[in-house]
């Protein structure tokens, strides 16, 4: 009843003022400094946080106690700079205000609002009681129930955005909002509505904000993540896993290389069975048109060799010519992405024994012609290098106007690069050669173990390659003696002398 | 054409070459190495280059990656350095050179 009449004469146009004084007189204890602070543009949020501080005051009847904790808030507010105006959930609770009876306290300070709304929780029955008027009450009661609901709501987080809340308190308060008494400030006439969608949007803003930034964060990290991972990759490609495996499985840097890698894999299986059936042939002293059929069977094959590798050259020199397509052993003798005719020639001489002496001279002939086919070649690859390296370093390298003619140099290499698949290309012309000419010097068994003597070569290099991939190594950055996992005896003699070296680790 | 096939039988060996080109220079050392000294014709340093080059094309095929280096031995076209080199390694080039008076044994 004392609540309603004050709330009437609370009412007017002109601003949180007169409801202050209003309240005012009520409360008995509000500084008068609180108003001159009303005055200022920036406070009508200070004026509506006022309001509702005097509208606890109005409940309460209880007596000092009350009052100047209502005046310390005051006081608080008062002192507050006006650049906090981002409490979002102030005009939802502002509705809460009607007939500024509102229950609920907004104070500056979202913590301290917490305490002094459970303040008034625990006071609100006792209020309750004290209230002599039945409508009063009734009053009351609804205003408890906002308040509990309130209370809940700021306990609850506060950057939730403010449409569940608004709805909750929408409904419940509805009937009893009173749009004359909101939020009527500063001639600005902004009811509860306008306020509430004001500060949802200004949550939602901020949620948004909040997201977005978490968002690009997490697309940086992923982004730093993944070239990271590229770049390991790519070095560990480069690095060449093809230890691991003898026939080139492992990922290639381009699907030239891939192609002929897997193409080579299959050669290899095939040269094999090629290999088998050679021996098989030899111990079974077939006669010689049956041999011929398997030695010119393995020839074709080597001639599909050369085929495929004519293709590789086209689409990818450097992996023929760095010796990425074979393994480490072979890599060795590697000479123009392949073997050295002349070489193999040498290697092979005494597992021809016996030869006529007719083909030892062809043999010999064919030895020094092979040879010098592959000076000629090794001296024009050597001229390309140099020309290579000139039109790389013309202009200056270190000072001065290089950028100058950048492009057109470039170019000019990448010209000259291309000649590198014309001799690989004879290198491997220069390789089918010396094999055909083999061919037709030997005698078809001579020829079957010539092509056999080949294959178990390489297969002794390819296993010596296998074998030293595989081979135990020490751990030399073992920094005790005792965790070091060397299996042979060899090795733990050096073992025991290289801890010592390494003790700084 | 008539310009190539002149110059082709002036020698023994004729090589027509270019000056930049790095196979060139791998055949000019073959033929040293077995004491051949043959006829070059740098094509880049000639004026005529550009016809000559056109003409050798054609007479190569189109299989051929470049005109050059091109070789005539005792006026007859040889090929390029793929053949010369099949030749060398099944045994014939030196009786071709010694028949067209570039060897002497």
């Amino acid at each position: 009843m004392a609540n309603q009449r004050v709330g009437e004469t609370g009412l007017s146009a002109s601003g949180p003022s007169n409801q202050a004084f209003g309240y005012g007189t009520h409360g008995h204890g509000i500084p008068s400094s609180a108003t001159n602070f009303f005055d200022q543009e920036g406070a009508s949020y200070f004026g509506e946080l006022e309001a509702l501080m005097q509208g606890v005051v109005g409940i309460r009847s209880d007596g000092d106690q009350k009052v100047a904790a209502a005046a310390a808030a005051a006081a608080f507010v008062t002192n507050r700079p006006p650049t906090l105006e981002i409490f979002p959930s102030w005009p939802m609770r502002f509705q809460q205000i009607p007939r500024g009876n509102s229950l609920s306290t907004e104070s500056t300070d979202s913590g301290s609002a917490q305490n002094t709304i459970s303040q008034l929780g625990s006071d609100s029955p006792v209020s309750k009681k004290t209230s002599s008027d039945q409508s009063s009450e009734q009053q009351q009661h609804q205003q408890q129930q906002q308040l509990q609901e309130q209370q809940e709501m700021m306990v609850s987080d506060v950057s939730r955005t403010g449409t569940e809340a608004a709805a909750a308190t929408n409904h419940q308060s509805r009937p009893q909002e009173k749009r004359r008494v909101a939020g009527v400030r500063d001639g600005r006439t902004l009811d509860a509505k306008t306020l509430r969608r004001l500060a949802q949007n200004r949550e939602a803003a901020k949620k948004s904000r909040l997201r977005k930034k978490a968002y690009v964060q997490q697309l940086e990290s992923s982004r730093i993540k993944l070239t990271q991972l590229e770049q390991d990759l790519h070095r560990a490609r480069s690095q060449g896993f093809l230890l691991q495996t003898s026939a080139g499985a492992s990922a290639n840097m381009s699907s030239g290389a891939a192609m002929f890698d897997m193409e080579y894999a299959r050669w290899l299986d095939e040269s094999l069975k090629n290999m088998t059936e050679l021996r098989a042939g030899l111990q079974a002293h077939l006669c010689d048109t049956d041999l011929r059929i398997i030695v010119d069977e393995c020839l074709t094959h080597y001639d599909e060799f050369f085929r495929l590798r004519g293709i590789a050259a086209k689409t990818d020199v450097f992996h023929l010519i760095t010796g990425m397509w074979t393994t480490p052993a072979e890599r060795c003798f590697l000479w123009m992405g392949g073997f050295r005719p002349s070489e193999l020639l040498k290697v092979l001489m005494p597992q021809l024994d016996p030869v006529t002496e007719q083909q030892l001279v062809m043999i010999c002939n064919l030895q020094q012609s092979s040879t010098q086919a592959e000076e000629a070649l090794s001296q024009g690859l050597e001229q390309l290098q140099h020309s290579l390296a000139d039109t790389v370093a013309s202009g200056a390298l270190s000072v001065g106007d290089y950028v100058g003619n950048y492009m057109g140099h470039m170019s000019m290499a990448l010209d000259k690069l291309a000649n590198l698949e014309g001799f690989v290309r004879q290198a491997d012309n220069l390789r089918q050669q010396t094999l055909h000419q083999l061919r037709r010097i030997l005698t078809i068994r001579q020829a079957a173990r010539c092509f056999l003597a080949i294959g178990e070569y390489y297969n002794r290099l390819r296993a010596l390659s296998s074998l030293w991939a595989s081979r135990p190594r020490e751990n030399i950055f073992v920094p005790d003696e005792g965790t070091c996992p060397t299996t042979t005896s060899d090795m733990q003699v050096i073992h025991h002398q290289i801890p010592s070296h390494f003790s700084a680790f | 054409m008539e310009t190539i096939e002149r110059l082709a039988a002036e020698n023994a060996v004729v090589i027509f070459s270019m000056s930049s080109c790095c196979m060139c220079h791998a055949i000019k050392h073959l033929f040293a190495g077995m004491g051949v000294s043959p006829a070059i014709h740098e094509l880049d340093e000639d004026p005529r280059g550009k016809d000559m080059e056109l003409a050798l094309t054609s007479l190569l095929g189109p299989s051929t990656a470049s005109p050059v280096p091109t070789v005539f031995i005792g006026g007859k076209l040889i090929g390029s350095m793929d053949t010369v080199m099949s030749l060398h390694i099944n045994g014939s080039l030196v009786p071709l050179l010694m028949e067209a008076g570039a060897l002497w044994l």
